[in-house]
C-alpha cells in the first residue's frame, strides 16, 4: 500500500512532514497521527456531519469539510481547524477562555451527549466567517442558519437549541447581519 | 353451505380485480405514466397536473399548463378532437403549443391510447390553477409564428415498423418514440430547438444524445448503449430503481425513473429495452487498467485516493448502490463523452429522497477545489482505468464544460 508524505497546518501548528498511508483518512489522521480525539465519527459514510473540520480556502474564507470520507492526501499544505482549535489558550495551552459559539451552545443546554457538537462548532463557526464577508438581511438570517446547518445529525434532537444559540450569537456580533435602511 | 359459495365469491373478486384494472381510466392513467407527463405539469411541491413548472430556454421561459379538467383554467373545455389535435399536432384552444409540449413525439401516439387518456384527464378533479404567464422574446412570443415552425420540422411520417422485428420490438418503438418521448431529450437540435432527425427519417443523429440542462442526456443508441456496458438485466434494475451496477441516474432521467418508467409493467419495460438495445451484440467486460492509469495519470489516481476513494471504494469499487456506486465499470466512464464524469465532478449532486425509506446520498463538488489540470487527470485515471477510454480528456475540454455550466448557473455547489 503505498505512502504519501504529508504536511499541513493543523489549529496553527505546523505538522509534518509524516509518512502516512494514502488511505488513511482524515478522521483517522487526527485521531491516531495527532492525538486530536475531539473530531468525532458519527455514520462514516458523510451523511451526520459529526466529523467536518473547517478548511482554510486560498482566498481566506472558510469552509466545512467531512473528514470521515475524504482521505489525509486532500489536506495536505492546508490549514485546518478542529474543535480544539477554536478556544483561546494559554502558553501552557490551557483553554482560557472558549469562542463565543462554544460559550453560546453551553448556556443554551445545546447538547446532550455532545457527539454532533464539534461538527455543530465547526459548521457555525464558518457561517460566522461567511456573514462576515456578506452579512445577511435580518429577515434572512433564519434561513440562513437552516440552510448552513440542516444536514447535521443531533440524535438527542438539540436542533432548537443549537438553533437559537448560533442565532444569538450572530445577533449579538456586530457586522454579521445587514442593519436596516 | 356449500364449499363453492365462497370459491365462486373468490372468483368473482379476482374478475372484478382484472375488470377494473382494464377501465378505461386505469388504461389512461398508465399511458399518463408511460407518457410521463406529470413530470413537467406539475410544479415543485405543487399538485400534480395543475401546470406551472418553467422550462428556460434560449427563447425566454415558458411554463407548463394545468391540464386537470378545470373549465376555467384547464382543459375542461376540450372535446377529445380538440385534445387529439393538441397532442398531435400541438393545436391548443388558446392557439399552437411551443413544442416544449412534445407534440412532435405524441403525434405517434394511437387515437385509442388518446381516447384513454382524455378519459383520465377528464375524470381527475377539477384543479383552479392559473400557472405563470410566459416570459418569452420576440418573434418567439407570437404563437402563429409556431405555424411556421411545425411546417419546417413537425414531421408527419408514421412511425417506422420495419418488416422482421418481433411484436416486442415493435412495441417498444412505440413506447420510446411515442409516449416515451425519449427522444426530445435525447436527441441533439438544430438551432430552432427542432431535433435534429427523427424515427422515421433514418437519421443517425435521432437518440445519439444532447447536453441538457448541464447534463449529457447520454447517447442511447445501441452500440452506444452496448459501449456503456448495458445490457437487459442491468436496464430492467436500472429502469426500476434509478441505480444499477453500470450506474445510477440523477436530474430529469431520475424523475423518469420515478413518476414513469418503475410504474410499467415489466413487459413493457422489456419491450423498451429490446428496441433500445435492438440486435446489438453485448460487449465483454471492460478489463480493469489499473496499473496502467495509475503510471500515466500519477496526479490524477492520488486525488481518486484523496477525494473519491473514501466513498467510491480504493478499487472503484463503490459501496453500496444507494451510497456510492461502484467507478469500476460506470458507464459514465465507458461513454464517448466525457461531459457527464466531468460535470458530476464540478458540479456535485444533490441527495434524493424518493421515500422515507429510499433515499441516496448526494456528492460534494469540486469546482471550487480542483482546477482544469487536475479534473482532467482524474476523469483520465478513472476512464482508462475503469471505462477502456479511447481519448484523453484535456484540460481545454474541462475548462470548456465549466465555462458553460458557470454560463448557466450550475456551479453553485458548496456542500464539501
Amino acid at each position: 500500500m503505498g505512502k504519501i508524505s504529508v504536511t499541513m497546518v493543523v489549529n496553527g501548528d505546523k505538522v509534518g512532514p509524516m509518512e502516512v498511508s494514502e488511505y488513511t483518512s482524515m478522521l483517522d489522521f487526527l485521531h491516531e497521527y495527532l492525538n486530536l480525539t475531539g473530531t468525532k465519527l458519527g455514520c462514516g459514510i458523510g451523511v451526520c456531519r459529526a466529523c467536518e473540520v473547517v478548511v482554510e480556502r486560498d482566498d481566506g474564507s472558510l469552509e466545512v469539510v467531512r473528514s470521515c470520507i475524504n482521505n489525509v492526501g486532500r489536506f495536505i499544505d492546508k490549514k485546518v481547524t478542529t474543535v480544539e482549535g477554536h478556544a483561546r489558550r494559554n502558553a501552557d495551552g490551557e483553554i482560557e477562555q472558549l469562542a463565543p459559539i462554544q460559550q453560546a451552545f453551553l448556556e443554551h443546554f445545546s447538547f446532550q451527549c455532545g457527539w454532533c457538537t464539534p461538527g455543530f462548532v465547526n459548521a457555525a463557526m464558518v457561517l460566522i466567517d461567511r456573514l462576515k464577508r456578506e452579512p445577511v438581511a435580518a429577515e434572512d438570517l433564519e434561513a440562513t442558519i437552516s440552510e448552513a446547518l440542516q444536514h447535521h445529525i443531533c440524535r438527542c434532537t438539540g436542533y432548537v437549541r443549537y438553533f437559537r444559540a448560533v442565532k444569538d450569537v450572530i445577533e449579538s456580533t456586530p457586522g454579521l447581519v445587514k442593519s436596516e435602511g | 353451505m356449500s364449499m363453492r359459495t365462497p370459491l365462486c365469491l373468490l372468483l368473482a373478486l379476482c374478475f372484478a380485480q382484472w375488470a377494473v384494472a382494464q377501465t378505461e381510466f386505469e388504461r389512461g392513467r398508465y399511458l399518463a405514466a408511460a407518457g410521463d407527463c406529470v413530470a413537467c405539469h406539475t410544479a415543485a411541491n405543487g399538485r400534480p397536473f395543475t401546470g406551472g413548472r418553467p422550462f428556460v430556454t434560449p427563447f425566454g421561459t415558458l411554463y407548463s399548463t394545468n391540464i386537470t379538467p378545470d373549465e376555467k383554467t384547464g382543459i375542461g373545455q376540450y372535446t377529445l378532437e380538440q385534445f387529439t389535435a393538441s397532442m398531435h399536432r400541438g393545436k391548443g384552444l388558446h392557439g399552437n403549443l411551443y413544442p416544449a409540449m412534445p407534440y412532435t413525439s405524441y403525434r405517434l401516439v394511437s387515437d385509442e391510447d388518446i381516447a384513454a387518456l382524455f378519459h383520465y384527464f377528464m375524470n381527475l378533479p377539477a384543479v383552479e390553477n392559473s400557472p405563470p404567464a410566459n416570459r418569452l422574446m420576440f418573434p418567439a412570443n407570437l404563437r402563429f409564428g409556431l405555424s411556421f415552425w411545425n411546417w419546417l420540422y413537425l414531421d408527419d411520417e408514421p412511425l417506422a415498423q420495419p418488416e422482421g422485428k418481433s411484436a416486442e420490438w415493435q412495441r417498444g418503438n412505440y413506447l420510446v418514440n411515442a409516449l416515451g418521448h425519449c427522444g426530445e431529450c435525447h436527441t441533439p437540435r438544430n438551432f430552432a430547438f427542432a431535433m435534429k432527425g427523427a424515427p422515421s427519417m433514418g437519421s443517425d443523429e435521432y437518440l445519439a444524445g444532447n447536453v441538457l440542462e448541464g447534463w449529457d442526456a447520454v447517447d442511447i443508441r445501441p452500440h452506444a448503449l452496448r459501449r456503456q456496458g448495458w445490457d437487459r438485466a442491468h436496464l430492467q434494475e436500472l429502469f426500476t430503481t434509478g441505480s444499477s451496477e453500470r450506474g445510477t441516474l440523477f436530474g430529469e432521467m431520475y424523475r423518469v425513473v420515478d413518476h414513469s418508467l418503475r410504474h410499467l409493467s415489466g413487459d413493457d419495460r422489456n419491450a423498451i429495452i429490446t428496441y433500445l438495445l435492438d440486435e446489438s451484440e453485448p460487449l465483454p467486460a471492460v478489463p480493469n487498467n489499473t496499473g496502467a492509469a495509475s503510471e500515466r495519470f500519477p496526479q490524477g489516481r492520488g486525488d481518486f485516493v484523496a477525494y473519491c476513494a473514501g466513498c467510491h471504494g480504493r478499487g472503484g469499487g463503490g459501496i453500496t448502490l444507494a451510497f456510492a456506486p461502484a467507478m469500476a465499470s460506470n458507464s459514465s466512464l465507458r461513454a464517448d463523452s466525457a461531459h457527464n464524469a466531468v460535470a458530476v465532478i464540478l458540479r456535485g449532486l444533490p441527495a434524493q429522497r424518493r421515500d422515507r425509506i429510499q433515499a441516496r446520498a448526494g456528492m460534494p463538488s469540486f469546482h471550487r477545489e480542483l482546477d482544469d489540470e487536475r479534473v482532467a487527470g482524474l476523469v483520465n485515471f478513472m476512464r482508462t482505468a475503469w471505462g477502456g477510454a479511447r481519448q484523453e480528456v484535456t484540460a481545454a475540454d474541462v475548462a470548456e464544460i465549466r465555462r458553460a455550466l458557470d454560463d448557466e448557473g450550475y456551479l453553485t455547489g458548496n456542500d464539501q
